[in-house]
């Protein structure tokens, strides 16, 4: 799975095509550190005020900071507000 | 966000708690059925989203199964199929609509404005026998043809405007002013004068001068006479009088001044006053009138939408402004001035425009609560006036007329 992605993902960038339309790596959006949107994701893992956990193919990513609301979820993306001061990618086990 | 959020609020949402450990689970789970949810929020009670109404009724099964509690449903969808059990109140809602629908476009009042109450009738009636007559449709009102109409029946206007304001009619009307009698320029004609003068000078370029210079004349003495005696037959002959006549008149003032001047002066407060005004009549409402001992009254009508078309209610909001005497010293020679300039307006509205200032004495003097002026002007101006004289003829033609 892991070895077939990265194929894609680079066939993707070799032939300039848009990354997440060709593999199944997820896109992150940041504005300032306000608001984060993450597409192509699997799901929430852990969701408390202060760090919100989310599941993609490859990673974990967990946002830590205050305040945290997620402004829209759905099958595709997930859209979180609040104060962000630190985003960790954990390998998936 | 707020166009979804709008669209959201049409189309209706749900709002839902989720409680305890698995919350995170749960929203997962919501997720891979494809339910959309935003504002989701974590708080003491657990975490609270909204999802939309469409979705809430197709997986009320899957919500109810995984204990979720419903706090809130909102939004326009929800309440009109509420309103779907509620027929009567629609019925009558639409009753409603539809009354002020037809209701708002009829004419119910013909407004005549600009002329008297008769004449005002009598464009009514005319209206009315022209099928004009309310309540009549907005449709059938043709603002063009009643102008027409109201141009061939009265003579008296010289401009006529008809538009429809709401639920009335109203026609604007100027009426015409009375021609000026100008004497026209071959007409028999005599100068008299307007005033009491002294003659300084007589230019006469036709007709018989009566006066010379020095002659004291008085008002509505003969200057320059129409009438000639003819050189061949010895007889009168009638001519229009010409010619430009300068007299000395002399204009007496006494004005005054007061030295303790009250001026009013307005202060920050302010309180209003309302009426609802029906018929041309006025009930208050709220507030006091003339609150203030010294105050400015401003008035403005505020007209209630729907209601002021359908009926002549309005509501009149009044404001008193609070003013407070204050005493103010005139000095001397402010207090002239104004008297000075004040003399001046009066002497220009009472001679000519080509009037010329001879020689003017002023005395000012003044006692404890005034100041005084006393002046004389003495102006050479024209003091001719042109009257018409009518032909003896005419005049026998009219007398034999009466005895008939």
């Amino acid at each position: 799975m892991g070895k077939f992605n990265n194929l894609r993902s680079k066939l993707a960038d070799d032939l300039d095509i848009p990354n997440d339309a060709f593999s199944d790596n997820f896109d992150l959006k940041m504005h300032g550190n306000k608001k984060i949107i993450i597409e192509n994701h699997l799901g929430i893992t852990v969701y408390e005020n202060n760090q919100v956990g989310i599941k993609t193919v490859e990673n974990n990513i967990m946002i830590k900071g205050s305040k945290f609301i997620i402004e829209e979820i759905n099958n595709y993306s997930v859209i979180i507000k609040g104060n962000i001061d630190e985003i960790i990618f954990g390998k998936r086990e | 966000m707020l166009i979804f959020k709008l669209v959201s609020m049409l189309r209706g949402y749900a709002v839902i708690r989720l409680k305890g450990a698995n919350s995170e689970k749960i929203i997962n789970l919501l997720r891979r059925k494809g339910i959309l949810m935003w504002d989701v929020e974590k708080n003491e009670d657990g975490i609270k989203l909204k999802i939309s109404y469409e979705d809430y009724e197709r997986y009320k099964d899957t919500i109810e199964e995984a204990k979720i509690e419903t706090v809130n449903k909102k939004g326009l969808a929800l309440k009109v199929k509420k309103l779907k059990l509620r027929k009567g109140f629609v019925a009558g809602l639409l009753i409603l609509i539809v009354c002020l629908y037809i209701f708002s476009s009829m004419v119910w009042n013909v407004e005549v404005v600009g002329t008297n109450s008769t004449t005002a009738k009598n464009i009514i009636k005319v209206l009315e026998q022209n099928n004009v007559k309310v309540p009549m449709a907005h449709t059938g009102i043709k603002p063009k043809k009643i102008e027409t109409l109201i141009y061939t029946n009265f003579n008296q206007f010289k401009f006529v405007e008809v538009y429809i304001e709401g639920s009335n009619l109203l026609i604007f009307v100027k009426e015409k002013k009375p021609e000026n009698a100008e004497i026209q320029g071959n007409e028999p004609s005599s100068i008299i004068s307007g005033k009491n003068a002294i003659i300084n000078k007589v230019i006469a370029k036709s007709g018989q001068p009566m006066v010379k210079e020095g002659d004291v004349v008085y008002e509505g003495q003969t200057l320059v006479m129409g009438m000639v005696k003819n050189k061949n037959s010895e007889e009168f002959m009638m001519v229009p009088s010409d010619g430009t006549i300068y007299g000395k008149t002399y204009y007496n003032f006494e004005m005054k001044e007061e030295k303790l001047k009250n001026f009013e002066v307005g202060t920050d407060k302010s309180k209003n006053v309302y009426y609802l005004q029906k018929n041309g009549s006025s009930i208050k409402i709220i507030g006091d009138k003339g609150p203030y001992k010294n105050y400015n009254y401003k008035e403005s009508t505020v007209r209630i939408p729907i209601i002021s078309y359908l009926s002549d209610i309005a509501i009149i909001k009044g404001t008193y402004y609070e003013h407070i005497v204050k005493p103010v010293e005139i000095d001397e020679n402010t207090a002239k001035n104004k008297m000075k300039i004040d003399m001046y307006d009066n002497l220009l509205k009472m001679c000519n425009q080509n009037a010329k200032v001879l020689d003017s004495s002023l005395n000012f003097s003044e006692d404890d609560e005034y100041f005084y002026l006393r002046a004389q002007i003495e102006v050479i101006e024209d003091i001719g006036k042109k009257v018409r004289l009518y032909p003896i003829e005419d005049i026998n033609v009219e007398k034999t007329d009466d005895k008939n």
